[in-house]
């Protein structure tokens, strides 16, 4: 049954995680050629001196990727499910209810989470050419909160999708919209290191609205 | 579960009302406010503020409340004075001339945002000796590591080992704990001269690193020993008065001097909370800490850095709606903080 799951979800998410994954390696692809540009021309004391003195890790143009993906994604999977109200018929299924709805949801999870790391790797590789491990991590460091963000983007989406009712919809908005300005009031170089744990708990404690959700709907609840 | 997401929301709009609803009432509410560019005054021997209300003339007010015109601060406005033919051709009983007076004028800054900010080990390191005079822009790096500081050639990415084997060596002879805690320098080519960084290390103690003819030249200041330094600024100005300003452990500013002596001041100057302004003339400094609540002024000797004056001017209390907020003026991170 699980991989009966996990087979439909892949079936529904395909091509959307393909056109993730081929925008974020062009992003990826463009950016870093870009500074390999620079580096031809300026030399990599450029690189250095920006990462240095100025407030940036050079990889700022892939900052609204992770959400924007995250967000693409759990539209492709529930979309299909709520239409015609067919999550009826998923929860129907001879499953726990609560098994299947955490297995899509760490189906999109685990598939973006793949993503993302590929993502953070090449840069990291790429990046690691020209600068030092202290600068790499320094980029990463920053860039984790946009992953979060793309975490953010993904569950709240999902939330979204599965509440029954147009009012609680509105409070759920309200909600995502400020997580998500949060986690994009600065750019300055690792701001988040500090609340980024608090961050993390937050996000994922926003899952459990996935499940609140389904239940209100199963209880009837629909506008 | 059903419970869990309601409080669960209720939860995130609370937080969000005490995130949104403060700043849009202080967005509101708050009106800007400044204070007037003060200096004390050689001719004065008082602290005069420049007054530019609207349809005034360009004036100063000294503490007395008495009006004065340019030449109440004939150090800061000499050029202005010099085109009129104005500027005196002595002061405080002494001959002046406009080169002398623009080559003393020292200005420096130091804000909280500044030093609260999660910054990168690097450090790029110019040639203070260059061979055609002229700064060049750094071509190798310090790299501050936990075992020790490294020298990285930028443009390969590759640690330069002779170059970081001489100066562990340096460091170890005079010395030097890892890992090293302050670091100030200006690594940029906008500036007369170099001066490399003023570095402390993980015991305090002040050193000041400096490549001379593509080696790292190492000077330990013991006068500083023990001062528990928790802020150094290199200065590098064209008088060559100071070598840089230092915050010891107690909070006093001390003036590090180009021959290694410390001169401590009566300053009281907290890095981490306060802007600072410098503005030095041939005669005296005019040294501005200010926080939320207020500002205060030292007008101190060029000569010995000794004590001549002081003012403090509070700011207006204005009550702001208590809330939470996530970034500060006074740092670079992103965390909650409640506002009362």
């Amino acid at each position: 049954m699980n991989k009966m799951i996990l087979y439909k979800e892949w079936l529904k998410t395909r091509w959307i995680l393909l056109g993730i994954a081929v925008v974020m390696a062009a992003l990826t692809a463009y950016c870093f050629l870009n500074l390999t540009k620079v580096v031809q021309i300026r030399g990599a004391e450029l690189l250095w001196e920006a990462l240095v003195t100025k407030e940036t890790v050079l990889t700022e143009i892939l900052r609204y990727v992770p959400v924007i993906a995250g967000a693409l994604l759990a539209l492709s999977q529930w979309i299909p499910e709520i239409q015609r109200k067919r999550l009826k018929l998923t929860l129907h299924l001879p499953y726990s209810q609560t098994g299947m709805l955490a297995m899509i949801t760490a189906y999109g999870l685990v598939a973006l989470t793949v993503l993302f790391g590929l993502q953070a790797l090449a840069c990291a590789w790429a990046m690691g050419t020209w600068v030092p491990a202290e600068l790499v991590a320094r980029m990463l460091r920053t860039m984790a909160v946009w992953y979060l963000a793309g975490w953010a983007g993904y569950l709240f989406t999902s939330a979204l999708c599965l509440e029954p009712t147009w009012r609680m919809r509105v409070v759920v908005l309200g909600v995502a919209a400020g997580a998500l300005r949060l986690m994009f009031l600065s750019g300055v170089p690792e701001a988040y290191n500090g609340f980024f744990p608090w961050l993390l708990l937050f996000v994922l404690l926003s899952g459990g609205l996935l499940f609140s959700g389904v239940a209100r709907f199963k209880e009837g609840l629909q506008d | 579960m059903k419970n869990y997401g309601k409080i669960f929301l209720i939860a995130s709009l609370a937080l969000l009302f005490f995130w949104v609803v403060p700043w849009l009432y202080n967005l509101i509410t708050l009106k800007p406010y400044s204070t007037p560019f003060t200096l004390y005054s050689c001719t004065l021997h008082d602290f005069a503020s420049l007054d530019r209300g609207e349809g005034k003339e360009f004036q100063f007010i000294d503490t007395k409340g008495n009006v004065h015109g340019d030449e109440a601060q004939p150090m800061f406005y000499a050029g202005v004075l010099a085109s009129r033919g104005a500027l005196p051709d002595t002061l405080e009983g002494r001959a002046v001339s406009l080169e002398e007076i623009e080559r003393n004028a020292v200005i420096a800054t130091s804000d909280p945002k500044d030093i609260n900010r999660t910054l990168p080990p690097v450090y790029l390191l110019m040639e203070s000796v260059p061979e055609r005079l002229e700064l060049k822009d750094p071509e190798d790096a310090l790299v501050s590591r936990s075992r020790g500081i490294d020298i990285v050639k930028m443009a390969t990415n590759e640690i330069r080992a002779d170059k970081t084997a001489l100066l562990r060596q340096t460091l170890q002879e005079q010395g030097f704990a890892y890992p090293a805690k302050l670091f100030s320098g200006k690594p940029s080519h906008r500036k007369a001269y170099d001066e490399g960084y003023l570095v402390t290390d993980a015991q305090d103690k002040l050193y000041q690193f400096k490549q001379v003819n593509d080696t790292v030249v190492v000077r330990h200041f013991p006068e500083a020993d023990g001062l528990a330094l928790k802020f150094v600024m290199i200065t590098e100005f064209d008088n060559h008065a100071t070598l840089g300003y230092l915050v010891s452990g107690d909070g006093r500013l001390q003036m590090l001097l180009p021959d290694g002596h410390v001169i401590p001041t009566e300053v009281s100057f907290t890095p981490e909370k306060e802007d600072l302004l410098i503005v030095g003339d041939l005669f005296y400094y005019t040294v501005k800490t200010s926080t939320d609540e207020g500002e205060r002024f030292w007008a101190l000797s060029s000569s010995d850095f000794s004590l001549v004056d002081t003012l403090s001017r509070p700011y207006p209390r204005e009550g702001s709606f208590p809330g939470i907020r996530f970034t500060s003026a006074n740092d670079g991170w992103v965390k909650p903080r409640l506002t009362l």
